[in-house]
């Protein structure tokens, strides 16, 4: 087994001199900053001679005090090893610029985007530098550097205008940016998101096609977001997305609330997995404190982010019926209807229905209430033979497998290229599941299975998923039996500095792999906080699924991947 | 008496212009019937599916089964604000709605919608009682289609114009399955007028031929455009398909329609297959007068039922597949069904 | 010959109509003052009651999901709280809806979206905010990307507050806006 010293000295062996500075924070974690010129070469090397085949995602730091910005690029493994590395590319913070690993790895392509965006990082080599989150008029202002000044203004409010286009269509405006009353006009050259005619323009190459929206506002769409698909009669040709609807700005709102605000945040990012996010960001926070968790307090979690868990699957396959089958369909109001019951049962501890900010540092909020466990012996196993009726529902429906068999199938050696995530990966036969790769709180102790599909069709995925709510279960029972007596938070008192130190963590959200990388300097805010989400990462590799497809097949992939947008937004 | 006396004298005397009065009467009496019908169906849709569903439906207005919930339905969309779209084709645009209307009023002409049973003898309850009203009926009801691509068409959009010509596939994929069933019947029944064909079922046909029956029933909910064929306003694929465009009274008038399809087809259905009004008597005086009219409203009231757990239960079908489904299943075994029907009533004749 | 002799095709209608006359009086005129009182019989008579009592029964809203109370309201509309009861369904066309449910943050980039989908409904039509986000900003009231004067762009007619609200808050909210309906007396959409 591969270890992270093993992986500094292969890389300072091959290339003596890249590795400017380093730290081996664990055997799973691996710190390293890497000389701009050579991390192509680097990189090749990690994959190809050290089986690092997940590129994990990359995030920007923008060290104004150090007048430097940096870009981490976080490298993992499918299963061959269980080391995170995270490389650190430095670069001067006037005209920044790195190389695109965009040629190495097809993922790496929205990543890049988003931080050319919001830190205004140039990447070489890369193919589409276009807005991904922002709107046409933000780009230039790049809001997460820190010495952004904040927009809109909030003394003087700005309102949009109503501009007719030539065209004839009504568009609404805001007004300039302060970059650009700073630049005194609005930069021209900045590259743009296409238009929708420019778009039609350059794609449609017959009579016979043409350009469908679908989305933002579509029954197919779990939240905003843009797919364009290229259709020749029923058949699609392309598609193209669009995200960057619902932005919120999440990261950047972060860094200007306290460690304790964060975790309200987090909840709102996903908000049928808002337990696995505060999860998340209290364990990174955590690592930076080097807390215990009582054990207690470890069940707790484990307990509710399996609760969690089991309601978004059971949406997710519900709004995936909803599309395959309308509204009229009846099952999917039995899946809701289930979902209460566990919606209630987690209320019974939080509080809540949605979002919850139940997890703090070191601990939970409050206790398990007396009649929990009660609770849950009744509901899990009505659940349980609720969710068995269903996969043998869907495994006899000749309509239903005649409809997902076979569609949107994506090869596992696919699955690990683009990067796609959770249940949808391990659709694909790759077992790939944080619990096991990058285990946390009293998960290894557990006994589960990781959920495997074989073929990796839309048929797998929700199989998949309805599967791993059986294990869900089966986790908590088992948790039920072991949880000891004890305390549900740390006995000392939790400072409101949190030291400096940074922290890379991973949970298990039900849509898959999330990690939060979590840098503090010292102070009682974050210096930054990057989200890697799994839907982010899944959304990307929508549009190359639909080649070929019908049109009727789209909203089922769609659907499939069961989807958050406002966490790939954040 | 009297009264009948100078009827009969006015009919002899001037029998054009009796027959127009009998048929206005007729008309205006029949749509009154079908659209409350229609009304009704969509109620009982309501109710029906949320019954499947776990849930409630419509209770709050007109007491607890809420069945006023269509009156403030049709008065919200009546006085809701007429939107033609800029682009639209206007003309036709206009049109479709009201052509799809005349479409199942022609369906509805012909139909018969019962007997009395008086003296021992069954009176039918039909507008026109043609002699191939079974074949008219079929083709008026595909009517539909045209309405539906001509409000497709028009609207001038992308997901409209891809339900229109969904429409039209699934169209004539399926109704040539349908016809050929139609004539199989007519061949047992040696008539392609709806009464015969019922009076001649001492075995209901959907026994003597339930091949026919079954393709009867699959292209019936395919020509109705209910799940799980209900590609051409697959409300998750193409918005709302082929109305999406269409706004209050308008799309009203094209959703009335498609109940009043179902109704109609329903009714054709029992009519062809089901022995229509045939069952015992019922042995009340007064009862026993409209007891084939009790028959036929228990027949279409389980098959409109059928009709919706269908759409509770089954995922819809890609278009494709509707099309394969059609030509390559449905129109053999229609043409086998036909031999079938050839075979078995030559036998019995 | 040709069929233009027989049959005069009107170059411009809207030239024609204005020359034709009724009871010796020009027939737009009389249209549009028969038309404005048969608005004002609506308008004092009990029709205007049956009017507002169909639109109260009968809202539909646009299936829209934005934030977390889009999550809300997906279960809002399906079983658990059933809004079928207060004849309250979901479509997915802004031309077959009357109430839009602003369910989350409204952000830069889909405000010109929302809008024309607000444009597209016909009147009369409501809409309703839900969510702090989408009363205020909410907790994101200092992000770059968020309207937080969603009022300005939106005449909203009745505010849910919560973040997210309970489904049971939604129901309350719908019907309070049936209770604003069966009040309207302005007479803009008769």
């Amino acid at each position: 087994m591969t270890n992270a010293s093993e992986v500094l000295s292969s890389i300072q062996s091959a290339f003596p001199g890249a590795v400017l500075d380093s730290r081996v924070e664990s055997d799973r974690r691996l710190w390293a900053t890497i000389d701009s010129k050579k991390i192509l070469d680097v990189c090749k090397h990690l994959t190809n001679k050290l089986n690092f085949d997940h590129y994990s995602g990359s995030a920007g730091v923008d060290w104004i005090a150090r007048n430097e910005m940096e870009v981490v690029e976080i490298m993992a493994s499918h299963g061959a090893h269980k080391v995170v590395a995270m490389l650190k590319v430095k670069t001067p913070r006037e005209n920044p610029s790195v190389k695109s690993l965009t040629g190495l790895y097809w993922n790496a392509n929205w990543y890049e985007r988003e931080i050319w965006e919001m830190f205004g990082i140039n990447f070489e080599g890369h193919p589409e530098l276009y807005p991904l989150l922002l709107s046409d008029q933000l780009i230039g202002s790049w809001p997460w550097r820190k010495d952004f000044k904040g927009y809109p203004d909030l003394t003087t409010g700005e309102r949009a205008v109503a501009i007719t286009t030539p065209e004839g269509y009504t568009e609404y405006r805001f007004p300039p940016t302060p970059a650009e009353v700073e630049a005194g006009t609005v930069v021209a050259e900045r590259p743009k998101y296409p238009t929708f005619r420019e778009r039609e323009e350059r794609e449609i190459k017959s009579d016979s096609e043409m350009i469908m929206h679908l989305g933002p506002q579509h029954a197919m769409v779990p939240g905003p977001f843009l797919l364009d698909v290229l259709v020749e009669g029923e058949r699609v040709k392309k598609g193209f997305l669009d995200v960057g609807y619902i932005h919120k700005g999440i990261e950047k709102i972060m860094e200007n609330r306290t460690w304790l605000q964060g975790i309200v945040y987090t909840d709102r990012m996903c908000y049928v997995a808002s337990l696995s996010n505060n999860e998340c960001y209290c364990g990174a926070v955590e690592k930076i404190l080097g807390l215990e968790v009582p054990e207690r307090a470890q069940y707790i979690r484990v307990i509710l982010e399996e609760l969690s868990r089991i309601q978004s699957h059971l949406i997710g396959t519900g709004e995936f019926l909803t599309l395959v089958a309308g509204v009229g369909y009846a099952p999917w109001q039995y899946m809701i209807i289930d979902r209460e019951r566990i919606i209630s049962l987690i209320e019974s501890v939080t509080g809540a229905r949605l979002t919850h900010t139940f997890v703090r540092f070191g601990g939970v909020r409050n206790d398990l209430p007396d009649d929990f466990a009660e609770k849950c012996k009744t509901t899990l196993p009505y659940i349980k033979s609720r969710v068995n009726e269903f996969i043998e529902l869907f495994a006899q429906d000749a309509i239903y497998q005649k409809r997902m068999e076979n569609v949107g199938v994506l090869s596992a050696e696919d699955a690990k290229r683009v990067g796609i995530a959770g249940p949808a990966l391990r659709a694909s036969g790759v077992a790939y599941d944080m619990r096991v790769e990058d285990p946390i709180l009293v998960y290894p102790d557990l006994d589960f299975k990781v959920i495997v599909g074989t073929k990796g069709d839309c048929a797998d995925r929700v199989d998949c998923r309805l599967r791993e709510i059986l294990e869900s279960i089966h986790i908590i029972e088992q948790c039920l039996d072991r949880i000891p007596a004890g305390p549900i938070k740390p006995e000392a008192k939790i400072p409101k500095k949190v030291p400096a130190g940074e922290a890379y963590y991973r949970v298990e959200d039900p849509r898959g792999e999330m990690g939060m990388y979590v840098i503090s300097d010292g102070g009682d805010k974050p210096y930054r906080v990057k989200v890697r989400g799994p839907f982010y990462a899944t959304l990307q590799t929508l549009p190359p699924l639909l080649e070929g497809v019908y049109i009727a097949d789209v909203v089922a992939i769609a659907g499939s991947m069961d989807g958050c947008p406002s966490e790939a937004d954040r | 008496m009297d009264i009948i006396d100078s009827i009969s004298q006015f009919a002899i005397q001037e029998p054009a212009l009796f027959a127009l009065i009998i048929g206005i009467i007729g008309a205006a009496v029949i749509s009154g019937v079908v659209n409350v019908g229609a009304m009704l169906v969509i109620w009982g849709e309501r109710k029906v599916l949320s019954d499947f569903c776990n849930r409630f439906g419509p209770n709050r207005v007109g007491g607890r089964w809420g069945i006023l919930q269509l009156g403030a339905d049709a008065i919200k969309l009546f006085t809701k604000e007429d939107i033609i779209p800029g682009d639209a084709d206007k003309g036709v645009y206009v049109w479709a709605p009201i052509v799809a209307s005349m479409a199942t009023m022609l369906v509805a002409a012909a139909i018969p919608f019962g007997a009395l049973h008086i003296g021992g003898k069954d009176y039918p309850l039909v507008v026109a009682n043609m002699d191939i009203s079974a074949f008219y009926v079929e083709a008026a009801l595909s009517l539909m289609a045209i309405a539906v691509f001509m409000a497709g068409y028009s609207s001038n959009n992308k997901y409209s114009i891809l339900g229109a010509f969904r429409g039209i596939a699934r169209m004539i994929a399926y109704e040539v399955p349908m016809g050929v069933c139609v004539i199989a019947v007519a061949v047992m029944a040696h008539s392609l007028n709806l009464v015969e064909i019922v009076q001649s079922q001492t075995l209901w046909y959907a026994f003597a031929q339930p091949l026919g029956f079954a393709i009867f029933v699959i292209a019936l909910i395919t020509d109705l455009g209910r799940i799980p064929f209900d590609q051409s306003e697959a409300e998750e694929e193409i918005i709302s398909g082929y109305n999406t465009e269409y706004s209050g009274i308008r799309w009203g008038l094209l959703y009335f329609q498609e109940y009043n399809n179902a109704l109609l087809g329903s009714i054709l259905l029992s009519l062809l297959f089901l022995g229509g009004w045939q069952g015992p008597i019922i042995p009340i005086p007064v009862l026993d007068i409209i007891s084939p009219l009790i028959w036929l409203f228990m027949k279409v009231v389980i098959v409109l039922w059928c009709l919706i757990w269908v759409r509770a239960s089954l995922f819809r079908l890609r278009i494709d597949q509707v099309t394969d489904l059609g030509w390559k299943w449905m129109l053999p075994l229609s043409l086998l069904n036909l031999g079938w029907a050839v075979v078995v009533g030559s036998y019995f004749a | 010959m040709g069929i233009s002799d027989v049959i005069p095709v009107p170059v411009a209608i809207d030239d024609e109509i204005e020359k034709w006359t009724i009871f010796g009086q020009p027939v737009a005129e009389v249209w549009f003052t028969t038309t404005e009182k048969i608005h004002q019989i609506i308008e004092m008579g009990p029709i205007k009651n049956i009017f507002n009592w169909g639109r109260k029964n009968s809202v539909y809203f646009l299936m829209q999901p934005m934030g977390c109370c889009g999550v809300e309201m997906f279960v809002f509309g399906a079983a658990p709280y059933d809004s079928d009861r207060f004849g309250c369904i979901p479509r997915n066309t802004p031309r077959q809806t009357d109430v839009m449910i602003m369910s989350g943050y409204i952000t830069r980039k889909y405000l010109p979206v929302f809008k024309n989908l607000w444009e597209e409904m016909p009147e009369p039509k409501w809409c309703i905010a839900i969510g702090e986000c989408a009363i205020s900003g909410g907790p994101f009231y200092d992000s770059y990307n968020i309207i937080q004067n969603t009022a300005d762009y939106f005449p909203i007619d009745v505010f849910i507050p919560g973040c997210p609200p309970r489904p049971e808050q939604f129901l309350e909210g719908l019907i309070n806006l049936q209770e604003k309906i069966k009040q309207r007396k302005d007479k803009r959409d008769y």
